[in-house]
């Protein structure tokens, strides 16, 4: 039996293991150990996933689902999914519990199930390469993922059979796998600009302890960010040259966008980049449209370049926050494919004052980690030669509402986890008898202005004045980030626990059954990988 | 490699937690009071290494292992307030009242929101006052009735429609009705 380590990310997923000693990481169908997060539907029920997947992007754009980690854990009507909405081809609406769910061809899909059927995938693929079974696995997350996308995330490995030993923050995992501060103390930062979120982490490394000292990032800013710019250059030439916005054609669009993302690619090793697209549009009299294009690197930045500004802000708002300076730190981490970009690296070179490391891969880094955590979790580490400790912290403060539009912070952002801790309130009006705790997370002083996580209710009160029950509300997150509420009546001192209704999730049962259809599927041996 | 062997963490846990509130951080993290930072931190990291719930994943005995991840919490607690200055002050502060743990025990001077606030309707809101004494007393058939008069009220409430939902259920449920007991065929 082996364990995992799995990067899942927005736009490529990476598995490992550690095998005597050594990460290995296991390799798609096509030569390369990318597998890309894609899962599509055909009308018979039938799924294509990963390298399989990725060209009914064209095909089949409205069953092709890509990105759902940009999307998983959000509620359906949140700003992040509603962004999201714009640029997705295919389908989604809100289904039970604010949740949002794909329209698939055969029947709704919610996010962890899309994300579960791409979890069992890599598990299958792990399972060929190591001949061997697998059931656990360390999933990673970015570092600022809140509770409910690390709560969805860990129900999406249920769903695929996998026991999730931790969700680990991607960061700490590509620090682990750089193997730094053995018998020394060393301040690292961790530049994470991958296909949809970008994040900066800080940690000092000592002895094999790695502590957490800030987290800060744009879970809303990345490679997809640039292929959007550069979408925009293609479009308006492309506009110039037919009179016709490809944008406004859904097609036209999806191919420009993939022929945008390949050029921004050859611009990170090339100083520009030449070719001839066939097949964009259609014009007027039915004749095929085509873009023939020349695009210096220059050209690129200048579109980029207010992006890139953007996390080289996020840089010094995290150094701030850790009370640190940019001189301060003695190594930069390079991780996700973004960071190829020349001048993305040129611009992070600048900041810090020293040219950022970039030996390792820096899209297979997260899974390195992930997968000698996974090794340290379930053997014991017994075949590593140093065992890791992994201090993180809170990627925000958490506190819950009061009476008049406020916020009452409970637990500080970026305190170490795990963590507990307990406040007391009261009731606001005469004869309540009961009181309802919405939780939200972030710094505000006001509630709106934070992001509201669930809620939870505590009921049979004694009747009593305004102000005269207390209330012990406890939070607990634990190792994995992950938050439990608890609600005590002070009165009557019994304990009564209340459960949180997170919005935007899937029910116990809800998760259940999607497990359970899935080995199911499986089980009864439909082709997963088509042959061809 | 430091490390504890499976006897010596449970005869940790078994001298430590049961006098968890008693320590003082200080005590907690092995350091003499007004130590700096830096031997804070270093003494925090020599716990980590031993206490860290990660190094104890595959620990059968569940008892010990939750008794662990609090005393550790304590830990990481006792770390963050000691190498922040300003909550450092404050635990001094703490400590001379005789307290070891750095809270927030004064009540909050705000209450926690009513449930019924997000009601507007003064008809709709008494029908649900009704409706939750009702399912308070486990009657559920007098729930659903009060939530069904404070719907008609204020149709667009979904905290009133969640709570018909909740005791419509618990009257479908077998027993439920009224609370009496399942008839025996
Ligand atoms: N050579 C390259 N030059 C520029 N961008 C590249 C290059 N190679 C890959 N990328 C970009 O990197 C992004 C994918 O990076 P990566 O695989 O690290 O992301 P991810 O882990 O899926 O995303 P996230 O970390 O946001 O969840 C894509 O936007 C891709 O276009
Ligand atoms: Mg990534």
């Amino acid at each position: 039996m082996a364990v995992v380590g799995i990067d899942l990310g927005t736009t490529n997923s990476v598995v490992a293991t550690v095998r005597d000693g050594q990460v290995v990481v296991v390799p798609n169908s096509q030569e390369g150990y990318l597998h890309p997060s894609v899962v599509s539907f055909s009308p018979d029920g039938l799924k294509y996933f990963s390298v399989d997947a990725v060209a009914r992007r064209i095909l089949d754009p409205k069953n092709t689902v890509y990105s759902a980690k940009r999307l998983i854990g959000l509620p359906f009507r949140s700003d992040e999914v509603q962004k999201a909405l714009v640029r997705l081809p295919y389908e989604l609406r809100e289904g039970n519990n604010e949740q949002a769910v794909f329209i698939g061809p055969d029947r709704t899909y919610t996010i962890p199930e899309i994300s579960g059927l791409l979890l069992g995938y890599l598990r299958q693929c792990a399972e060929m390469f190591l001949s061997d079974s697998v059931n656990a696995a360390v999933i990673t997350v970015p570092a600022n993922f809140n509770d409910s996308q690390r709560r969805a995330t860990v129900d999406a490995g249920r769903i695929a059979g996998l026991d999730v030993l931790r969700v680990l923050n991607e960061p700490t995992a590509a620090a682990l796998a750089y193997g730094l501060g053995q018998n020394m103390s060393q301040r690292i930062a961790v530049y994470d600009f991958g296909g949809g979120t970008f994040d900066v982490t800080i940690l000092q490394v000592e002895n094999d302890v790695f502590e957490v000292l800030a987290t800060g990032g744009d879970t809303f800013l990345g490679g997809d960010d640039l292929d959007s710019a550069l979408l925009s250059i293609l479009a308006d030439l492309f506009n110039a040259e037919h009179g016709i916005d490809p944008r406004n054609d859904q097609a036209a669009r999806s191919r420009l966008l993939i022929a945008a993302e390949q050029v921004k690619r050859h611009l990170s090793d090339f100083p520009e980049a030449r070719g001839d697209l066939k097949n964009i549009a259609v014009g007027s009299s039915g004749e095929p449209l085509a873009l023939r294009f020349h695009i210096a690197r220059t050209v690129f930045e200048t579109a980029i370049r207010g992006l890139v500004g953007r996390t080289i802000q996020a840089c010094q708002d995290v150094l701030a926050s850790a009370q640190l300076a940019a001189s301060q730190i003695d190594e930069v981490i390079m991780v996700g494919g973004t960071t190829r970009v020349p001048m993305v690296r040129a611009e992070v070179e600048k900041y810090f004052g020293r040219p950022p490391r970039t030996d390792l891969n820096p899209d297979e880094v997260v899974a390195w980690g992930a997968a000698i955590q996974a090794e340290n979790l379930a053997n014991a580490g017994e075949s590593l030669p140093s065992r890791a400790v992994l201090l993180d912290v809170t990627p925000r403060a958490l506190g819950i509402a009061v009476t008049g539009g406020f916020a009452e912070r409970i637990i500080d952002r970026n305190v170490p986890v795990p963590v507990e801790q307990t406040r007391i309130f009261s009731t606001s009006a005469d004869n309540q008898t009961s009181v309802r705790i919405q939780v939200c997370q972030g710094e505000s002083r006001r509630f709106e202005e934070n992001v509201p996580l669930g809620e939870l209710e505590l009921a049979d009160l004694q009747a009593a004045r305004r102000g005269a029950v207390s209330i012990e509300v406890t939070f607990k997150v634990d190792t994995n980030g992950i938050l439990r509420v608890r609600a005590r009546d002070g009165a009557t001192g019994a304990v009564r626990e209340a459960a949180v209704n997170v919005r935007g999730a899937m029910s116990d049962s809800e998760v259940e059954e999607a497990a359970e259809r899935q080995k199911y599927r499986e089980a009864s041996n439909l082709p997963e990988v088509p042959q061809e | 490699m430091a490390g504890m062997s499976s006897e010596q963490l449970a005869a940790f846990v078994r001298q430590i937690f049961p006098r968890l509130d008693q320590l003082s951080y200080y005590d907690l993290l092995g350091v003499p009071s007004g130590s700096d930072q830096a031997v804070v931190r270093t003494a925090f990291y020599r716990l980590a290494a031993d206490l860290h719930p990660d190094r104890h994943h595959t620990l059968a005995d569940r008892e010990l292992k939750e008794q662990l991840e609090m005393i550790y919490a304590r830990v990481c607690e006792g770390y963050q307030v000691l190498t922040k200055p300003d909550k450092r002050a404050a635990y001094e502060r703490a400590l001379n009242q005789g307290k070891k743990r750095l809270t927030t025990t004064d009540r909050d001077s705000r209450g926690l929101q009513n449930p019924e606030d997000s009601i507007k309707h003064p008809e709709a809101k008494k029908f649900f006052r009704l409706g939750m004494i009702s399912l308070g007393r486990k009657d559920w058939k007098g729930a659903v009735m009060s939530f069904s008069f404070a719907r008609t009220y204020e149709p667009s409430s979904a905290l009133v429609a969640q709570k018909l939902s909740e005791a419509q259920a618990a009257l479908g449920k077998p027993g439920g009705a009224g609370g009496a007991p399942p008839k025996t065929p």
